[in-house]
């Protein structure tokens, strides 16, 4: 009797317990079962758009790290706070515990990770041909914009381009074999992707080829960037927006300028943007709720020549207050809107668009001729006149100052200002109390990754 | 238990009685020396003979004797006691309870064991005890009564959840509850991974109330035992989930007489709030006031003078001006406190009925209902309970039990646990900063909601009135709770039984929140109407097979159980939330615009197999040894089974020989543990790369977007906890002295932390197990029975000491920062206890610019000046900076006692019960308002005695009032001044009974009583509660006052009747 009881409870037991302990998640998809089809890639890249939204990419640490750290804004008077973190990153005095640059580097990665899944899981599925390129070619083109800034803003960055596997052990690569491996990516991302999508806001060819061009002049390859950038006017139909005022506002998202938007919607939903909060001065919304942040310095709003038609769009100087008193404050206008809920706004922000590559194409021309074609044809849009070899200053100067009023407040300016090597004169001219001497060209690599890293150096310049 | 075999024996002599035929002789009474009552069923034994008789059922009996005979009285669970019989007609026999006997079992997991044979550290905790002070809970039972069982009071609402920490903490983040084990159910509370008792998504997470009490269902008058598991060698029977300690509920079953028995127990009485914060009246504040504007005036404006106007307007900035309605004071002085504490009734009823079927079976039904309504209007309790115990002999060999305790809760709750400037607000902080120059109803009676809602002006703050929150907010929360199960036992052989065992746990819980249209935010002129719907199910199933081998041959004890058992929970969890409601006529989500809402199910199971095995020698040589393996599918896929095995032996010393002799010691006995014991509080899927949606947009459209969320960690492993126990039991005069101690040490290890990562994975942290903590401490109760006969005191006296430290951390030993409430507040490093206050540390007050010029410079204090704070410069480098923050205290107590005295004469019983807790701090974060200087609402009256000059330094604690002192000395920065002891003296319960003496054989007993429960605490503790702890459900930030519902007393009258 108790040898069969034994037996029988045990046999019971034993059956019923092989799966017993084994059990998925119910409420949320697990990773060892995803990754099958080719929905399960659609969503996975999906998600890749998705984490540009987040704080530490397009949402905010870009434009503190591409914007205020460079001559075109500072932080303005509140310097408490969040406020300081920014201020700091302004003035270079930050440290490597600094809140963005964690949030950049973190951010960044976080698309890139999910790139690399992408990327080493679609290698080894069978679908559809067409689409399995696409995604491929997105996944290359998400990964290479992060890499892209990463190495523009820490230089030495690990190159991972796989899933990453606990134990892996990560070195450091300098920014040139970054680019190395960008235009390698970026070439074929251009050849998979399609010149335009349905789903708008999808990268497009013209969106790899855009970025290729920037990483090849970041590399010095001028005529390599030329082709490139001729390729992309003769044959990928873009057109510049007459006025410039028509890029701007909800109702001119996604135009037939824009070559790389990240889209962002309102609703609560988790996918509205905030910039329309961070840059009104205050008590200027309808949620009364504008920071002021990412404040043009007087520096920019003398930058731009007297009828320059892109000011008004691009910035404002005054504002009334809801009191009715006109105050005197720059602000940044170009992602103005009308958000019913703090940061939860429709505005997108405008990755690369057209007149970007005509401003790179006459940097590739170089001095020349037809280099200044190119810049005129921004000009002329922004209602001045045409500028020539005859007008005062160097082609680089003149360059360099129509990037900044026309591309002013997109991210561009830091990069600009370390291609084309003034970064430190630029910076102090503008906010004098930053001696030359103090702007580093590279910020400092988040301390966790250094804790974590032991292997990883500092920037030390 | 020892009751319950007492009858039991007492039903199976009984049968005998009848039929004696008594011929003429002695006669007599057996009483017992507990209660005075008679005992049915002793053996009346004539010495060196075979003859006797045993006692009727009220204790009488009658034999025949001859002059020169000796009777000898025995009964299991008393002292065998021989009287000569000489020439005496009438012989009444008083037996002394043998405390220590054999018959005294106590449930130790899986079973029960003579108490005596006991060798890890158990406290039993009977039925007397749990319902000699009226228990709204059966955790409140335990209060002060369990030497290493500490139960805190973190919140005095109606259902709140009661807190017990066994032994300390020894959990960072997996949780520090003890598992519950309810008839053979293990139960855990499980709180933090589900919001829905608490958890309000438009809430800020710190601002959640505290959870609700899942135990609360059950009706402390169907316990017949609590054990609490506390070493160990004892909770390790329970493997993956025993590191915290286990609490063993066993409830009752027929005591299976001859008779049915009814039972009516009732309370009823009433609460109020136990005790008022000592806040400024109306004039003390506008001084205060003053002194505040005028202290910032003249440490901000250079030429300022302190008789320059004071008025709206008068110093071009408000925070150096006086409201108006503060200079032209109106004579306004509300009591707000008064306002929003009402006396609330309790009651409670309770019915059962147990009998026997026939001789074969027996049954317990009990029915009870509880309601408590809150010292704040619209809080309440209600709790309707029945419970069916069914116990039958099936055949010879066969046993069925069957079990089922359906119940129902409904839980009105407030937002109270909370600041007053949290959404929905706080509504006793509210009251608190409220102006008492603030008139709190309109002319019209209507809620003053009009001027400004308490924004003055002159820099003062605004908040919500307190009344218009509790007219606007609801919350309900309705639970059903159900228990069920079904035994079988077969008797193999007779030493050998076989045991399968089924039971649920059933929960369902439906909570519904609603904040009106009514209710202004602060200075908002437009309400934030808003409401939310959850609802939870919670499936817990398990199914138990067990041997258990017991055999005694001559010396040797022997037992040993083996089982194999699985267990699985399913839970699923709907919430649905809406705003926008138009108006407040429907209450419910259907009333709004429904904006989002979620479903959620999740599910764990474990499997596992025990072994236990007992060996006594001589009842002298005690040994137990258990071992249990659980595969819990919350494990990662490398590390799916754990072992946890346990060691303890015991040493009767008074059995031995030489002891043996000196009568006066009854019981000596050394006992020494080693168990080892897992935490297995992990998340469901914490093992497992979960993918969560990250969606898009394009053409305006979201589309589906999924990513990663989570990294697997196949290695995913249980917290593990080694002890060991050294007890001594040690009683004397036949243990009317008895004294247990216990010395023990916990080494938790493996701690489930979130540890940094590399962001390069797309992730920056991964659940990871690494760290320890370290509990250790002593363990005293000591019995004593001053008097017995018919005067009886007796006196139970417990103490406790632990000390709780962090070990290791990880890697680096980095300390974790935790913001609480309000920023970053604790600190959890090595060398510390688990969730440590961090801040700097006040070292005096500045009495005069020398004392600034000769102190350190304080980098943190823009412009001090005399009567602000002096900090501490804990580095040394002469300046004071971030850097000379350091641990200010810790909620964890030193030491927490008890003490009660128990008195009888004839019918009246005596019982006062002191409780106590040393050395806890508490972080009061209302100090940031009501005692921040800043005069900005109302304020702790402790700020009458501040800093005024030199010659006027007030108690030397406080410093100077400054509406700015941000500004200047920085004095509100996180420091000392905000943590303050939360030692505390209690006046716990005291309770006045009466036994009517009833000669009617229908009535056995009919007891009235009276109880106050928490009638005097004495603390220096300046908030509501010296215990609160607002949120509970983190070990990070303990021991935080942002707003707490206040403890209650209480006054009740009860009966007890059983008929």
């Amino acid at each position: 009797m108790k040898k069969i009881i034994i037996s029988l409870i045990i046999g019971i037991t034993v059956s019923a317990c092989s799966d017993f302990t084994e059990l998925a998640p119910i409420s949320n998809r697990n990773e060892s079962a995803f990754y099958n089809t080719a929905d399960d890639f659609i969503f996975g890249i999906n998600a890749s758009y998705a984490m540009l939204q987040q704080d530490g990419v397009y949402g905010r640490a870009y434009w503190t790290m591409f914007e205020m750290r460079a001559d075109n804004t500072d932080q303005g008077p509140d310097q408490t706070g969040l406020a300081r973190v920014f201020t700091d990153i302004n003035q270079f005095t930050e440290d490597a515990l600094n809140e963005q640059i964690d949030a950049a580097w973190t951010g960044s990665y976080r698309v890139i990770a999910n790139c690399n899944v992408i990327l080493d899981r679609i290698e080894s599925i069978e679908i559809d041909a067409t689409l399995k390129s696409q995604i491929i070619g997105e996944a290359l083109f998400l990964r290479s914009l992060m890499y892209y800034h990463l190495a523009v803003a820490f230089g030495n960055i690990p190159l991972q381009l796989t899933a990453f596997v606990p134990g892996d052990v990560l070195v450091q690569t300098n920014a040139d074999a970054v680019y190395t491996q960008l235009v390698g990516d970026l070439t074929t991302a251009e050849t998979n992707l399609s010149a335009a999508n349905a789903e708008v806001g999808r990268a497009t060819k013209g969106a790899a080829a855009t970025l290729l061009a920037k990483v090849l002049l970041t590399q010095g390859d001028k005529g390599g960037a030329a082709i490139v950038l001729e390729r992309i006017i003769s044959t990928y139909g873009y057109s510049l927006m007459d006025p410039y005022s028509d890029l701007w506002g909800v109702a001119n998202e996604n135009n037939g300028e824009s070559i790389f938007e990240v889209q962002f919607i309102s609703g609560g939903i988790g996918q509205g943007s905030a910039f329309t909060n961070d840059f009104s001065p205050s008590a200027d919304l309808q949620t009364g709720e504008g920071f002021g942040r990412n404040r043009p310095t007087v520096t920019m709003q003398n930058s731009y020549e007297v009828n320059d038609l892109r000011f008004a769009s691009s910035m404002g100087d005054t504002y009334v207050d809801g009191g009715g008193v006109t105050v005197t404050a720059n602000y940044v206008r170009k992602f103005e809107s009308n958000p019913p809920n703090g940061n939860d706004s429709d505005i997108n922000f405008v990755v690369f668009r057209y007149s970007d590559v005509f401003l790179m194409y006459a940097e590739a021309l170089g001095d020349s001729p037809a280099g200044y074609v190119e810049i005129n044809k921004v000009r002329t849009r922004a209602g001045l006149p045409d500028i020539d070899g005859a007008t005062p200053g160097t082609f680089d100067e003149k360059l360099l100052h129509e990037r900044q009023v026309e591309l002013a407040f997109e991210n561009h300016r830091w990069a600009d200002l370390l291609r084309f090597g003034v970064a430190a004169q630029k910076v102090n001219e503008a906010e004098p109390f930053i001696p030359v001497s103090a702007v580093r060209t590279l910020f400092l690599i988040p301390q966790r990754e250094l804790d974590i890293n032991s292997n990883f150096t500092q920037n030390s310049n | 238990m020892k009751k319950q075999l007492l009858m039991m024996l007492t039903l199976t002599l009984l049968a005998f009685i009848s039929q004696d035929a008594l011929a003429q002789g002695v006669t007599g009474k057996v009483t017992s020396s507990e209660d005075n009552n008679g005992v049915p069923g002793v053996n009346v034994l004539i010495k060196g003979t075979t003859r006797g008789v045993v006692t009727d059922f009220e204790g009488n009996y009658k034999i025949d004797v001859s002059s020169g005979d000796v009777l000898v009285f025995s009964f299991v669970g008393f002292n065998t006691q021989e009287v000569a019989v000489n020439n005496q007609g009438v012989i009444n026999v008083v037996l002394e309870v043998d405390v220590q006997s054999l018959s005294e079992v106590i449930v130790v997991g899986y079973g029960t064991l003579a108490k005596v044979r006991v060798t890890g550290s158990v406290s039993s905790v009977s039925a007397e005890r749990i319902t000699e002070v009226p228990a709204l809970t059966a955790e409140e039972s335990l209060i002060g009564q369990v030497a290493g069982v500490q139960v805190l009071q973190t919140s005095g609402e109606p259902g709140a959840n009661a807190v017990i920490r066994i032994r300390g903490s020894g959990s960072i983040s997996a949780g520090n509850d003890p598992l519950y084990v309810v008839d053979g159910i293990p139960i855990s509370k499980n709180l933090t991974s589900v919001g829905i008792q608490g958890g309000l998504n438009r809430r800020a997470g710190r601002f959640q109330v505290p959870p609700a009490n899942p135990l609360a269902t059950i009706n402390p008058n169907d316990i017949q035992s609590i054990e609490v598991l506390k070493d160990a060698s004892a909770a390790a029977i329970y493997g993956s989930r025993g590191a915290n300690g286990v609490v063993i509920i066993t409830t009752k079953k027929s005591s299976n007489s001859n008779k049915g028995v009814f039972s009516f127990n009732m309370f009823a009485g009433q609460h109020s709030v136990a005790n008022k914060i000592d806040l400024m009246d109306a004039e003390q504040l506008i001084a205060y006031t003053r002194d505040a504007r005028n202290n910032n005036y003249l440490s901000s404006v250079p030429g300022a003078s302190i008789s320059d106007p004071i008025g709206p307007g008068d110093r071009g900035n408000a925070n150096y001006e006086m409201p108006e309605s503060y200079i032209n004071w109106d004579g306004t002085n509300t009591d707000w406190q008064d306002l929003l504490f009402q006396n609330a009734g309790v009651q409670s009823y309770n019915l059962s009925y147990g009998s026997p079927v026939n001789n074969k079976s027996t049954y317990y039904v009990s029915g009870g209902y509880f309601k408590q309504d809150g010292i704040i209007e619209g809080t309440s309790f209600e709790r309707f309970n029945l419970l069916m115990n069914l116990n039958s002999e099936l055949t010879d060999k066969l046993k069925l039990n069957l079990r089922l305790a359906p119940s129902v809760t409904n839980n009105n709750r407030k937002p109270v646990n909370s600041p007053y400037f949290a959404r929905p607000p706080g509504i006793v902080y509210s009251g608190l900063v409220h102006s008492p120059t603030v008139k709190p109803y309109n002319a019209d009676g209507s809620i003053n909601q009009l001027d400004n809602q308490s924004y003055l002006g002159g820099g003062t703050t605004s908040a919500s009135n307190p009344l218009a929150i509790i007219e606007a907010v609801s919350d309900n929360l309705f639970q059903f709770q159900t228990q069920a199960s079904l035994g079988l036992s077969y008797e193999i052989l007779p030493e050998l039984t076989f045991t399968t065992f089924g039971g649920a746990y059933i929960n369902i819980y439906d909570r519904n929140f609603y904040r009106a249209n009514t209710l202004l935010y602060r200075t908002a002129t437009e309400g934030e109407p808003y409401a939310q719907s959850s609802s939870s199910t919670e499936v817990n199933w398990l199914w138990e097979n067990t041997l258990n081998y017991e055999k005694e041959v001559g010396d040797h004890y022997f037992n040993a159980l083996g089982g194999l058992m699985m267990q699985k929970d399913v839970l699923s969890i709907t919430q649905v939330e809406a705003d926008n409601f138009p108006d407040d006529l429907v209450k419910t989500i259907s009333g709004g615009q429904v904006f989002g809402g979620t479903s959620v199910r999740e599910e764990w199971s474990l499997i596992s197999a025990l072994l236990r095995v007992n060996y006594t020698f001589k009842d002298k040589y005690l040994f137990t040894g258990t071992i249990r393996s659980d595969k819990s599918s919350r494990f990662g896929s490398n590390n799916q089974t754990g072992y946890f095995p346990s060691f303890s032996v015991g040493w009767r010393l008074n059995e031995e020989s030489f002891l043996s002799s000196i009568e006066k010691i009854s019981e000596l006995k050394l006992r020494a543990s080693w168990g080892q014991t897992g935490n297995f509080e992990i998340p469901n899927y914490g093992s497992v790369g979960l993918l969560s949606p990250a969606n898009y947009n394009f053409n305006g459209q979201e589309i589906n977007g999924i990513i990663q969320s989570t990294t697997p960690n196949p290695d995913l492993t249980w917290e593990k906890s080694s002890q060991i126990d050294l007890g001594v039991e040690f009683g004397m005069f036949n243990n009317r002295l008895f004294l247990l101690a216990d010395y023990y040490r916990t080494v938790t290890s493996d701690l489930l932390l979130n540890v940094s990562i590399t962001s390069v994975s797309g992730f920056s942290t991964a659940l990871q197990n690494l760290g320890e903590v370290e509990n250790k401490g002593f363990e005293f109760s000591l019995l004593t029975r001053n008097f017995v006969g018919d005067f009886t005191w007796e006196t139970e006296l417990n103490l406790s000491t632990n000390k709780n430290e962090v070990l290791s951390l990880n890697e680096k030993n980095e300390p974790i920062f935790s913001s609480g409430g309000a920023g970053v507040r604790h600190i959890t490093r090595v060398g510390d206890p688990i969730g440590s206050y961090f801040g700097y540390v006040v070292e005096g007050i500045y009495q005069n610019d020398a004392d600034i010029t000769n102190s350190p410079v304080d980098t943190q204090a823009p412009d001090p000046s005399p009567g602000d704070f002096k900090f501490k410069d804990v580095d040394g480098d002469g300046q004071i900076t971030p850097d000379d923050r350091t641990v200010t205290g810790s909620y964890f107590p030193d030491f927490t006692w008890g003490i009660t005295n128990r008195f009888g004469y004839k019918g009246f019983d005596l019982s006062i019960f002191f409780q106590g807790v040393e050395g806890n701090e508490i972080l009061n974060l209302t100090s940031r308002h009501l005692k921040n200087g800043e005069a900005n609402f109302n304020s702790y009256a402790v700020f009458n005695d501040r800093w005024k000059s030199e010659a006027d330094p007030g108690n030397g604690k406080i410093p100077r009032a400054d509406r700015q002192t941000g500004n200047h000395g920085n004095n509100n920065r996180p420091s000392s001044f905000q943590v303050e002891d939360g030692s505390f003296f209690r006046l716990r319960s005291i309770s006045l009974g009466y036994t009517l003496p009833l000669k009617n054989a229908s009535i056995d007993k009919l007891r009235i009583y009276v109880s106050g429960n928490n009638l005097f605490t004495a603390t220096d503790y300046l908030g509501y509660n010296p215990e609160v702890n607002n949120i509970s459900t983190s070990s990070l930030t303990p021991g935080e006052d942002y707003g707490t519902y206040p403890l209650t007393k209480s006054f009740v009258f009860g009966v007890n009747f059983n008929f």
